[in-house]
């Protein structure tokens, strides 16, 4: 027998659900003590399961869970923020969906990550208090630093050298930015404006409130979402599935009237 | 391939296979449904084989609401009697059974046969929300009433079809939420408390 205790307590954001069985469910945590853990939660999907909107994804909870032979188990869950505006908003509900896939893609079962819980935190606040969706850039941002990744912005990536900012090239499988001399040792890459170069050196430097302030056009945001994207793709090695959803959402044209009687074309591919 | 021990007659680790792609039943439990059913009376195996045979072959959508169905249109749609004024949307055509068994409700149904689930990668082509569209265009539907789970990916799922058919200048309603009959204060969540905060009605 091990002499760990057989209960533990955590507080976590859940992260996502799946359902199994007739009425119970498998949640994905993150949490401060933790790291990532799954654990089940006996008969949560029933009307009377007390544990029902205490453990919904995007929640953060304070949680005591019983250790099982294969899956822990959940014993208790208690709300700690229930994030409602997110939940109120579909932009904001794909956006913070995608902080939280992020968060369980790069991050091993139980491996806790000095700094990761805080920066959730961090950014699921800044969305429930409505600040804009760039916050997610920064997440991105800091999210790379702390697993190891941290981007190199000030000299280039391959030689060290000085980094002339008009025309950078970012650079994912080099790690940064890199000089002129070293493209064609960087193996593809995005070129990336002078002021994208300067927004993403602030967001390394700044506090989240100061980068949620800062005024970011359209253009510059898709700047930002593309190149910070092709880094996240490269170190997966695959497509996070929300940024594709958060697009659909957000681009979705309410529907124009037809005339009476005129019949839509069903889209289904 | 069948997973059977070396030695089982090929019928019988079929059927085990086929048992075994089942939800929820394991190897073991397949080993016993395929033993049952050999020892059962050959009436009882051949009404099996014909009720999952009928289901397949007479079973369909009805294609207005897409509500499971044994004749097109479903006998709701059919019904002149229902309120052709209102639509209400659920996820899965089980929630038709349990909003039916109140009998509070006489209008038509849409069944989107799923919810957006975006962390699974379900997105607003994987439902059937464009279906929705053709029976809202003659004016004679008046309130779309969305009855998705009122989980996150409900929630979702229901502001989604909102947003799309806010400029149609059909009403969209919720269901109401708030605590369930029997629920304990003490043990309801925040969302649920604030939400029936926000809904208290007069007595």
């Amino acid at each position: 027998m091990s002499d760990r205790p057989r209960v533990y307590k955590t507080e976590g954001v859940i992260l996502r659900r799946r359902n199994i069985g007739e009425a119970d469910s498998i949640f994905t945590v993150y949490s401060d003590r933790e790291g990532k853990f799954e654990a089940v939660a006996r008969g949560v999907r029933k009307v009377r399961s007390r544990m029902r909107g205490h453990l919904e994804p995007l929640t953060r909870s304070r949680l005591l869970i019983a250790r099982g032979r294969s899956l822990d188990v959940f014993t208790q869950a208690e709300t700690v923020t229930p994030y409602i505006a997110i939940r109120e908003d579909l932009e904001r509900t794909a956006a913070a969906l995608y902080c939280a896939e992020l968060v369980d893609r790069f991050t091993g079962e139980r491996v806790p990550q000095d700094g990761l819980y805080e920066l959730l935190l961090d950014v699921l606040d800044a969305l429930e208090a409505g600040l804009p969706l760039h916050c997610v850039r920064y997440f991105e941002m800091h999210l790379l630093s702390l697993l190891g990744y941290e981007l190199q912005l000030n000299v280039c990536a391959i030689c060290g050298g000085k980094i002339v900012e008009s025309d950078t090239l970012l650079s994912p499988s080099a790690g940064g930015f890199t000089c002129q001399g070293c493209r064609s040792a960087a193996a593809g890459g995005r070129l990336v404006s002078v002021r994208a170069v300067k927004v993403l050196r602030y967001a390394r430097a700044a506090s989240l409130d100061s980068w949620a302030g800062l005024r970011i056009d359209e253009a510059l945001d898709r700047e930002l979402r593309s190149a910070l994207a092709d880094v996240i793709r490269y170190l997966l090695d695959r497509e996070p599935l929300l940024p594709r959803y958060l697009e659909e959402v957000s681009r979705l044209e309410p529907l124009v009237p037809l005339p009476a009687g005129e019949v839509q074309s069903e889209e289904h591919p | 391939m069948a997973s059977g021990v070396a030695g089982t007659p090929e019928p019988i680790a079929r059927l085990i296979e086929a048992f075994h792609r089942l939800p929820g039943v394991g190897p073991k439990s397949a080993q016993r449904l395929a033993y049952h059913i050999l020892r059962a009376p050959d009436e009882e195996a051949t009404a099996l084989a014909e009720a999952i045979g009928d289901v397949k072959q007479r079973i369909s959508l009805c294609s207005l609401c897409l509500n499971i169905t044994e004749h097109d249109p479903c006998p709701f749609c059919e019904d002149d009697r229902r309120d052709r004024s209102m639509i209400c949307v659920v996820e899965q055509p089980l929630d038709i059974l349990a909003l039916e068994r109140t009998g509070g409700f006489r209008g038509l149904y849409h069944v989107l046969h799923g919810v957006l689930n975006p962390m699974d990668g379900i997105g607003p082509q994987d439902l059937r929300i464009q279906e929705l569209l053709p029976r809202l265009r003659d004016g004679s539907v008046k309130e779309v009433i969305m009855a998705t789970n009122p989980s996150l990916e409900g929630e979702a799922t229901a502001m989604y079809i909102h947003r799309l058919l806010s400029p149609l200048g059909v009403r969209v309603t919720r269901l109401a939420r708030g605590l369930p009959s029997g629920a304990d204060l003490e043990y309801t969540d925040d969302v649920t408390l604030t939400r029936a905060l926000e809904g208290r009605q007069d007595f």
